[in-house]
């Protein structure tokens, strides 16, 4: 963000300080006296009318995100508006030609011919710089939506690795077939789980965000066949805020993350755990808590195993919301890893 | 053949009990729900084999294995674990993926059953000390082996280790020599040195040596120093 700004600022100054200085020299070889002192001053006076009015046109266009028109659209709004802005820098610099006796007779700059010719040529400037200014950012945004995709594709591919894994599967395969014999209802309730939960995973590739409840759903499934395998060595705890449906999450991101703190948390305790999953809206942001039983421990983020998913999430979530979200996995107190993420109402587009 | 099966969840173990009804051979005396117990319930009920899950709280499969002295014959079972079998030689294992097939759990249980058959001709000591007979699992760094004692020429300490000479592969294993020495049967190994312990049924040939000790060649090349003290020992041993 600052680096953008500083590179726009740079382009801006630099930009119409060689316009005043090529105006300064042209005007000093065809001249056979040379350049005035007063025509200096006008040509600055001149470049800083212009560096203002383009300064303004650009946080005009930034307000009502141009940027984001189709080309068509964006050129039937640019163009009208750089012909008044030609015309309006056109009479912005008549009092000081007028100040620095650049025109003798006053009423030459009132003159038709001379407002059209004159604003013409700031138009056609106004045109070059908006050629510049909107074809950097369709540039830009062009190379960060390929990054988007190929980290996107990266992203899947980790996930069909990783999200939904085989052990999962095959273990809840497992429970649910030794469930048949002893509790036929609830083995035919756990396949529904299973299978809601693979559709979802089809599915998701592609859609970028997904219904909060929808989630919701896929963590709930995901626990109950969860719960069948661990039994009462799983205890699951859900503290859902109500406002919570109106945001939209990455999808299988909760789950991951409920995951991971089974995984690596309460499988591995001899007695079991608790894992806890609360939501809270504040301020038009999502916070998600999970708390499971176990101790990270130093480096487990890099660990062989704790990883891929922890990247990934990062990764997502950076992608989706910039720096609007945040993520983070720590020790809250000897018996319990918290995993928070907190993230926006809205995608940010600028 | 007395089983004991080895799992974190009772369903898993439900489960496998159900397919195993079918192998009236095979005879479950125990189940254990992690590492500790299941430690506990081979020392006391001495199955001969062990269906083992290798991912569990606490302790996993491996390090359980690590534990025992004489490992029974392992049959592991598993989600997906492609990672962990690896380690293993080919053929070198048996295993099977849950949700548990019966078609597979029969070939395993006939090739468990036909191992078996020829171990049985030996008699198995009844003080419980390792013989010739018997496999220990021995896990070096990434990888792991089950080894007969039958074929392991030597024994050799190496600061806190012991390193286990069979076929060309000499690993490390975290006990002491003389931990090792008190288990092991003494009509099949013995106490060359402080250093040693060999495997009598590899012995080649055997020269005087300074000191009035002895230089025994193994089978295969390796020599041995038998120490002035337990040389009198040896040609006792030796010469029945």
């Amino acid at each position: 963000m600052v680096n953008k700004k500083r590179l726009y600022w740079t382009l801006q100054i630099t930009g119409w300080l060689s316009y005043v200085l090529l105006q300064i020299v042209f005007y000093n070889f065809s001249n056979e006296s040379g350049i005035p002192l007063r025509r200096i001053f006008f040509f600055t006076i001149e470049g800083l009318i212009c560096l203002g009015v383009t300064h303004l046109f650009r946080n005009y266009v930034n307000q009502w995100k141009w940027l984001n028109l189709s080309v068509p659209k964006m050129m039937t709004r640019v163009l009208p508006t750089i012909s008044v802005l030609g015309i309006a820098i056109y009479f912005l610099r008549v009092p000081f030609s007028i100040l620095f006796n650049i025109v003798t007779v006053q009423r030459v700059a009132f003159d038709p011919r001379q407002i059209i010719i004159g604003s013409s040529f700031y138009i056609i400037l106004l045109f070059v710089w908006s050629l510049f200014y909107f074809t950097y950012h369709y540039i830009a945004r062009y190379n960060k939506s390929l990054k988007y995709e190929a980290s996107m594709i990266e992203i899947e591919l980790n996930n069909l690795k990783n999200q939904l894994n085989p052990h999962f599967i095959f273990n809840a395969l497992n429970s649910i077939r030794a469930l048949v014999d002893e509790n036929p209802v609830k083995s035919k309730q756990a396949i529904n789980h299973l299978s809601n939960i693979l559709r979802n995973s089809l599915t998701f590739e592609k859609k970028g965000l997904t219904k909060f409840e929808d989630e919701l759903k896929i963590v709930k499934d995901y626990l109950s066949l969860e719960s069948i395998r661990f039994e009462e060595r799983l205890k699951t705890e859900l503290d859902i805020h109500s406002e919570s449906s109106k945001f939209l999450v990455p999808p299988f991101m909760i789950q991951t993350l409920v995951e991971n703190g089974i995984k690596h948390g309460i499988s591995k305790l001899t007695q079991g755990g608790t894992i806890h999953v609360k939501t809270l809206v504040d301020k038009n942001r999502l916070k998600i808590q999970i708390r499971n039983s176990g101790h990270l421990l130093n480096g487990a983020r890099k660990g062989k195993f704790g990883g891929t998913g922890i990247k990934n999430t990062m990764q997502r979530l950076k992608l989706l919301y910039g720096d609007e979200a945040s993520f983070r996995i720590v020790n809250e107190n000897n018996n319990f890893v918290l995993t928070e993420i907190i993230i926006p109402q809205f995608i940010n587009t600028a | 053949m007395k089983a004991l099966i080895v799992d974190d969840e009772r369903l898993a173990r439900k489960e496998l009990m159900k397919l195993l009804e079918e192998h009236p051979s095979i005879e479950i005396v125990g189940e254990a729900m992690n590492a500790e117990e299941a430690i506990q319930m081979v020392n006391e009920l001495n199955p001969d084999l062990l269906f083992l899950d290798i991912q569990m709280p606490g302790k996993t499969g491996f390090q359980l294995l690590e534990e025992l002295d004489a490992v029974p014959f392992v049959v592991f079972t598993t989600a997906y674990d492609e990672f962990a079998l690896k380690a293993f030689e080919v053929n070198a294992l048996d295993y099977l993926l849950k949700p548990i097939q019966a078609d597979r759990l029969s070939e395993t249980v006939s090739k468990i059953l036909d191992k078996e058959k020829s171990k049985s001709a030996a008699i198995r000591s009844a003080d419980k000390k390792l013989g010739l007979n018997d496999q220990v699992f021995v896990k070096d760094g990434d990888r792991c082996w089950f080894v007969s004692l039958n074929n392991v020429r030597m024994f050799e300490s190496d600061g806190n280790y012991i390193k286990v000479y069979f076929d060309s592969n000499r690993p490390m294993i975290h006990k002491s020599l003389n931990a090792l020495d008190e288990k092991l049967d003494e009509r099949a190994f013995f106490r060359a040195s402080r250093k040693h312990i060999i495997n009598l049924s590899w012995v080649e040939s055997i020269e005087q040596w300074f000191n009035g000790g002895l230089m025994v060649k193994l089978k295969g090349g390796d020599k041995v120093e038998v120490s002035r003290r337990q040389a009198a020992k040896f040609k006792d041993m030796m010469s029945l």
